[in-house]
């Protein structure tokens, strides 16, 4: 009992720090109809500007400056590098942000090395917030939950309830009217994009601590975040909290279940066919953990290719 | 026409005469050149043709080779075709699996599709190292080239004209393909699908048979790839392959049909070829790409395109100092980039690090034959002089560019006015 809990908090936790990236990603891509392939390398650069900085500056004031250092860079990125290509196309843009994503990790090799660096929570956040029977449970993981919450709370609040995000959100839906109407749309292209690689920059200085700070952690993520990004829909902010949940809840789950496809069957009495037949069928689910979130993703895109929450399909 | 087919002719002399000039490493490296070479071709089928973006290739590329093995392995070792022919079962499995794939790839355009490519070859890559019966677990599988036909596939050059055979049919039976009315709607597919849609095509069985057969040619290369080896294993999936046809693709230009092919020979090369003197190759290979996708979306195949152009409307004779100049810059421009690489890469590097002394100075770096003092001021002058001299020289290049640009105009205008001032004189 208290493992299915354990797990579903640290799933709830994960898909949270999930959500942090994804943001920026599906705000980004609802804005600018570019699908960012760089944006899980900001949330590399945060995790290693936030190790580098944590040296001279301490954890807080790192976790803080990091963030703003990826937000430059993505504003950087936005100005001089995507603007640049805009004309030619969308698909043009993907391959751009693509090789940019290539260069930040190679890059990250070559400062910091090729293996994971000594990136860890702070021993005075490192204590436990409870426990159930003789399982301690981290308080640094609720401090990412919280982090994550409350970022989403903030963004909700700023696209409907302020000014700056009335303007965000007409020039998602309509650029050309808002611009128009006297906004200066680019500049608002630029500041989502700083914004949202912000975000992941400080999904990575947060997140970073805990889990491993090594070169392949953008790829990791990356990979999780698209499927995040297109099965909440692109584009929905709420669809990309939704979607983060269920993938954390299902990977952080499925890594317990000891049984398989098999096991299933046998219940209805085709065990032993299946059991013979091997392969997939005696596959236990927990080493299909990673597999999972993929499959879903190919099931909403037949199903509902626009994703769960998604309008613009 | 004729200059082309000649010029490809000398080209197939030139690989079939590669044995006896190169050395068997330099051959082991030509044979993944020819295979890297076909896979970006394969790619190109579904990515500059049809302009359908897939982000994971490498999963038709590893169903191939897989499908390779278990054809070699079959009949208790014996192989269920003979050597020459066991490609083709690569083939069958590209082919199957790309269908299937792109079956479900092609209900969606864009970037969907791109996901979709990339969530298949990403449960592939994560399923593969639990099915130890088909794709043989973390270590993989591995099998023996049987003797066929009176060969015996023992040595590198037999095993290169095989390379070679299966790649020049493939990249014939490729270049067919663009000749065909299917070559055509593919390039509708890629120009405007609705239109294609509303002609009464279908849009979606088009899409499919590409995608296929894109994945079999990629599972030919795969194929090859596995009787080079003599193994395949669950990394032939890895993002990183289908990255690299991404990138050697667009490197060498999609417009053009050798393009791709030339982009992924070339970076092969490059790769095997400075793979012992550094360690940053593929953020060369990365930097570049940018710089293609940023400055000359035609690729480097767009380059020879241009100097063509230039050739036929200025004369050799005339555009030359432009193209050295640009060439000079290029290189001036590389040498400086690679000089700070390889200098942060030392200077970061953990031998280096572990060398540093809290109150003595920096020791000094070795690269390039000399040793350069880190914090010195002369040591950054070379990067920085290099990139200036890449600077001047890119500025007179396209100086020199408008002037000759300029000069053709106004010989045009000249030929223009000279009849109309005899136009005017006429009714005087």
């Amino acid at each position: 009992m208290e493992q299915i809990f354990f797990s579903l908090l640290n799933g709830v936790i994960y898909g949270l720090v999930l959500f942090m990236v994804s943001a920026g990603l599906t705000l980004i891509f609802g804005m600018m109809g570019v699908l960012n392939f760089a944006h899980a390398s900001f949330y590399m650069l945060g995790a290693y500007f936030a190790y580098t900085l944590q040296e001279a500056i301490g954890f807080w004031p790192a976790v803080i400056a990091s963030p703003l250092l990826v937000g430059l860079i993505g504003v950087g990125v936005e100005r001089y590098f995507l603007r640049r290509v805009h004309r030619h196309g969308h698909a043009h843009e993907l391959l751009l942000t693509f090789g940019l994503s290539f260069i930040i990790a190679e890059s990250i090799k070559l400062f910091f090395g090729n293996y994971p660096v000594d990136y860890r929570v702070p021993p005075s956040l490192d204590f436990s917030a409870f426990s159930i029977g003789i399982t301690q449970y981290p308080f640094y993981r609720l401090l990412m939950g919280g982090i994550a919450i409350a970022m989403f709370i903030a963004i909700y609040l700023m696209l409907t309830r302020t000014r700056i995000g009335i303007v965000v959100r007409s020039a998602i839906h309509r650029p050309s009217m808002a611009e128009a109407l006297g906004h200066n749309v680019p500049l608002v292209f630029m500041g989502v994009f700083g914004a949202g690689a912000a975000l992941a920059g400080l999904a990575g200085a947060v997140a970073g601590a805990f889990y491993t700070t090594n070169p392949n952690m953008a790829l990791e993520l990356g990979v999780m975040v698209f499927v995040v990004v297109v099965v909440g829909g692109l584009g929905s902010l709420a669809g990309a909290m939704l979607a983060s949940l269920l993938i954390g809840i299902i990977t952080s789950l499925a890594v317990a279940v000891d049984h398989s496809l098999a096991d299933l069957l046998a219940l209805v009495g085709a065990g032993d066919w299946a059991y013979a037949m091997g392969g997939l069928m005696t596959l236990k689910l927990s080493s299909l953990a990673a597999t999972l979130p993929f499959a879903l993703m190919l099931l909403i895109l037949l199903v509902r290719p626009g994703g769960l929450m998604g309008e613009k399909g | 026409m004729r200059n082309h087919l000649i010029s490809c002719l000398a080209g197939i002399a030139l690989l079939a005469a590669l044995p006896f000039l190169l050395s068997q490493g330099l051959l082991n490296a030509a044979i993944q050149m020819l295979i890297a070479a076909l896979f970006a071709s394969a790619y190109n089928l579904l990515c500059g043709q049809a302009g359908m973006l897939s982000f994971g290739h490498a999963a038709y590329f590893g169903v191939g080779a897989f499908a390779t093995v278990h054809a070699m392995n079959a009949v208790g070792g014996a192989g269920l075709l003979p050597t020459p022919l066991v490609p083709l079962a690569g083939a069958v499995g590209g082919l199957v699996f790309g269908g299937i794939a792109g079956w479900f790839a092609t209900q969606r355009s864009g970037t969907y599709f791109a996901m979709i490519t990339l969530a298949i070859a990403e449960l592939v890559h994560s399923l593969a190292p639990h099915l130890k019966g088909v794709f043989g677990g973390e270590a993989g599988l591995s099998t023996m080239r049987m003797p066929a036909w009176g060969y015996d596939f023992g040595s590198t050059t037999q095993v290169y004209y095989l390379t070679l055979a299966w790649v020049l049919l493939s990249m014939a039976l490729l270049y067919l393909y663009t000749r065909t009315p299917l070559g055509r709607l593919t390039l509708g597919l890629r120009e405007n699908s609705h239109r294609l849609r509303f002609l009464g095509y279908n849009v979606h069985g088009v899409g499919t048979v590409v995608f296929a057969l894109s994945a079999m040619f990629s599972g030919v290369a795969g194929g090859l790839q596995v009787i080079s080896n003599e193994s395949a294993n669950y990394v032939v999936f890895d993002p990183a392959l289908s990255a690299a046809a991404v990138l050697n693709t667009y490197i060498g230009g999609v417009q053009v049909f050798l393009g791709p092919a030339l982009g992924a020979a070339l970076m092969t090369f490059f790769g095997y070829a400075v793979s012992d003197l550094t360690r940053s190759w593929l953020l060369y290979q990365g930097i570049l790409f940018v710089l293609v996708m940023m400055f000359m979306p035609t690729g480097l195949s767009g380059l020879i395109g241009l100097a063509s152009r230039l050739r036929e409307q200025h004369g050799l004779g005339r555009m030359m100092p432009a193209v050295l100049m640009a060439v000079a810059a290029a290189g001036a421009a590389s040498a400086a980039a690679v000089f700070v690489i390889e200098l942060l890469q030392r200077l970061f590097s953990q031998e280096y690090r572990a060398m540093l002394a809290p109150d003595k100075p920096w020791p000094p770096v070795e690269l390039f034959g000399h040793l350069w003092q880190a914090p010195g001021a002369a040591t950054w002058a070379v990067p920085v002089l290099l990139f200036g001299a890449a600077g001047l020289l890119a500025w007179r290049c396209r100086r020199q560019l408008a002037g000759l640009a300029a000069g053709e105009e106004a010989r045009a205008t000249q030929a223009a006015v000279a009849p109309q001032v005899q136009d005017t004189k006429e009714p005087a």
